[in-house]
């Protein structure tokens, strides 16, 4: 047999390395597109946080505008208190939405767990997860119909009852409850699913040996389902740490319309900046609490994955 | 075996999650029959959760006066959700692909430089700035899909339904001389078809639901969509009726506007509405798996 049929273990290599080369440069381009959208809508925007030291004006633009020093964060601090206010309004949110949504969710995925019939099962939870599917526009527009002033359900309710109706809209702390409400009734019913599933998967023969001991109902689910769904919300509220300085814009633009009234509770950053920048073209305080909110957000992204990792090392993300 | 049942639990269990449903389907309950009232009987008595004077005439409205419109909206949102979603599966299964490829040495960097924009983003403004004033995005069609081709979540989704599949179908295809574009669209693609049309599915409700990007982006009113529509139809309706020039204006006003609204809420439900029996099941393994991995 001669070389060609038998290649030396070096020709070998090199050819395995070319072809491989070859192979790898069709994943290259396989992942082109994603690397471009990546490029274009998350890297650049990151470098456009040098704004903050520039004195942004539409012609130049990002790249072309004058510096400014730190005159942006002058601004920013001369302007702390709407800062502040921001960040309050996403952090309280934020921390609303988790406390009572995870509360909900893991309330009706150990009662859908407890239920007998598979066809109340089925229906109940396709009924309970559909408001995930629904905008909030359309759920702003259909929370107007249930609160407006005159013509609202509630608000006719509170007066068939012998009460005085609310002017929901007008009430920035009352609203902060509807939010809550709100985000209760849109996610809860998908939440339960996910805990519902991990439910799922936890071992039968736990229960029959709790069973044999003469647990309870009531300890069957105190002393081994809630413990087995601990991991999950542990690791659930970690990871929406990170998430704490981000807004939903488009739940506060949908369910409120931006009505003034309701700043004072719903200017969350995101709106904040919307209404600053993009409303009112004053970019460079804005871009200082972009920046702000971009650090710190990493810096919370972090200190969760700390937090993950002393928790459970397989929990952390990277 | 002594099972202590507790009935008053067991009930218990049954009404909560019962009315926990209930209050999930009874505001849309209320948007069809305020739909199908007339806009007398609603100005006169307000909501209702039955229908006041049972009619079609709100409908018979839009689709007269505001047919164009509408058909407009709803087209554009068709238009993107479809090109969308085409568009936005094929570049986050094939960015997935990528990083479970065997044997590649840069997988890990793309699987992290898709993963680091989880971290860190330049936050919404010089996202705004660079969409309008670099890649001219605004105002035109491309502008309301192209920012969210890849979602780096569901492209790890994918990445996992790629997993799953078996290393030696991708060997014995490779030992056959089958290169990575091949093995993509005659292996992957259809031996993932349960991941894409899961991912598929996250995308079609993302863009129809979207209102992000043309409140961003979007002037232009043959580009609004039927969620912008409403937007502004709502922020419109809102702002009419926070001023005194309702009070005065509010009797010379003829459009049906308090009907209006919720006919327009049920006419954007509604595809949603038609097709969630279908999708559900594929929307619950999508969370199943990713709850799975964590």
């Amino acid at each position: 047999m001669t070389e060609k049929a038998y290649p030396t273990p070096k020709a070998q290599g090199r050819s395995k390395w070319l072809r491989s080369l070859r192979n790898d440069s069709s994943l290259f381009l396989l992942a082109l597109p994603g690397v471009i959208a990546l490029i274009l809508f998350a890297y650049l925007p990151m470098s456009g946080l040098i704004l903050v030291f520039k004195n942004y004006n539409f012609n130049g633009g990002i790249f072309g505008s004058p510096w400014a020093g730190f005159d942006n964060f002058d601004f920013f601090f001369s302007s702390m208190d709407s800062a502040i206010r921001a960040t309050r309004n996403t952090v309280m949110l934020n921390v609303l939405y988790m406390l009572t949504g995870t509360f909900f969710s893991v309330a009706l995925a150990i009662a859908l767990n407890e239920l007998r019939s598979k066809g109340y099962i089925k229906i109940t939870q396709s009924v309970m997860f559909f408001p995930y599917f629904i905008s909030w526009i359309v759920i702003g527009a259909i929370l107007f119909s249930l609160l407006d002033f005159e013509k609202g359900i509630v608000n006719r309710m509170l007066e068939g009852i012998g009460m005085q109706p609310i002017d929901w809209y007008a009430h920035p702390w009352l609203f902060v409850v509807v939010l809550v409400l709100a985000n209760i009734w849109k996610s809860a019913g998908h939440g339960a699913i996910i805990y519902y599933a991990v439910l799922q998967g936890v071992d039968t023969s736990y229960y029959e040996a709790a069973r044999i001991d003469g647990a309870s109902r009531w300890q069957l689910i105190t002393k081994i389902t809630l413990p087995m769904l601990i991991p999950s919300i542990i690791l659930l509220t970690l990871l929406s740490i990170g998430g704490m300085l981000k807004g939903d814009l488009s739940m506060i633009m949908g369910v409120t319309f931006l009505n003034p009234l309701l700043l004072p509770t719903t200017d969350i950053i995101d709106v904040f900046v919307y209404r600053t920048a993009i409303r009112s073209g004053e970019f460079g305080f804005a871009s200082a609490i972009t920046l702000y909110q971009s650090v710190f957000g990493l810096v919370l992204v972090l200190v969760a994955n700390k937090l993950a990792g002393w928790y459970d090392r397989d929990s952390k993300l990277f | 075996m002594a099972i202590r049942e507790n009935r008053t639990l067991l009930i218990f269990f049954y009404v909560f999650i019962g009315v926990f449903a209930a209050i999930c389907l009874i505001p849309f309950i209320l948007a069809v029959s305020g739909s199908l009232s007339s806009e007398a009987k609603i100005a006169a008595n307000g909501y209702s959760f039955l229908p006041q004077g049972l009619t079609l005439d709100t409908y018979k409205f839009m689709f007269g006066s505001k047919s164009d419109e509408i058909i407009r909206g709803y087209l554009n949102s068709v238009s993107i959700t479809v090109l969308g979603t085409v568009s936005a599966v094929l570049v986050t299964s094939a960015y997935a692909y990528v990083i479970t490829a065997k044997g590649f040495r840069f997988r890990g960097a793309f699987a992290f430089f898709a993963y680091f924009t989880m971290l860190f983003s330049g936050g919404t403004l010089p996202w705004y700035i660079l969409t309008t004033k670099y890649y001219h995005l605004n105002d035109t069609l491309a502008g309301l899909f192209l920012p969210y081709l890849l979602n780096v979540f569901l492209m790890y989704l994918q990445a996992n339904y790629f997993k799953s599949i078996p290393h030696e179908v991708v060997e014995s295809a490779q030992i056959d001389g089958a290169g990575h574009y091949l093995i993509f669209f005659r292996i992957m693609l259809p031996l993932g078809r349960v991941g894409l049309v899961t991912i598929a599915l996250f995308y079609a409700l993302q863009f129809w639901n979207d209102f992000f990007l043309p409140l961003m982006l979007v002037t232009d009113e043959k580009l609004f969509t039927i969620q912008y529509m409403m937007y502004y139809m709502m922020a419109n309706i809102q702002f009419l009726a926070s001023g005194n020039a309702s009070r005065i204006s509010g009797a010379l006003i003829a459009p049906p506007l308090e009907t209006a609204k919720l006919a327009m809420t049920c006419l954007t439900v509604l595809p949603i509405a038609i097709l969630y029996p279908f999708l559900q099941r594929y929307f619950v393994r999508g969370i199943v798996v990713g709850s799975v991995k964590g």
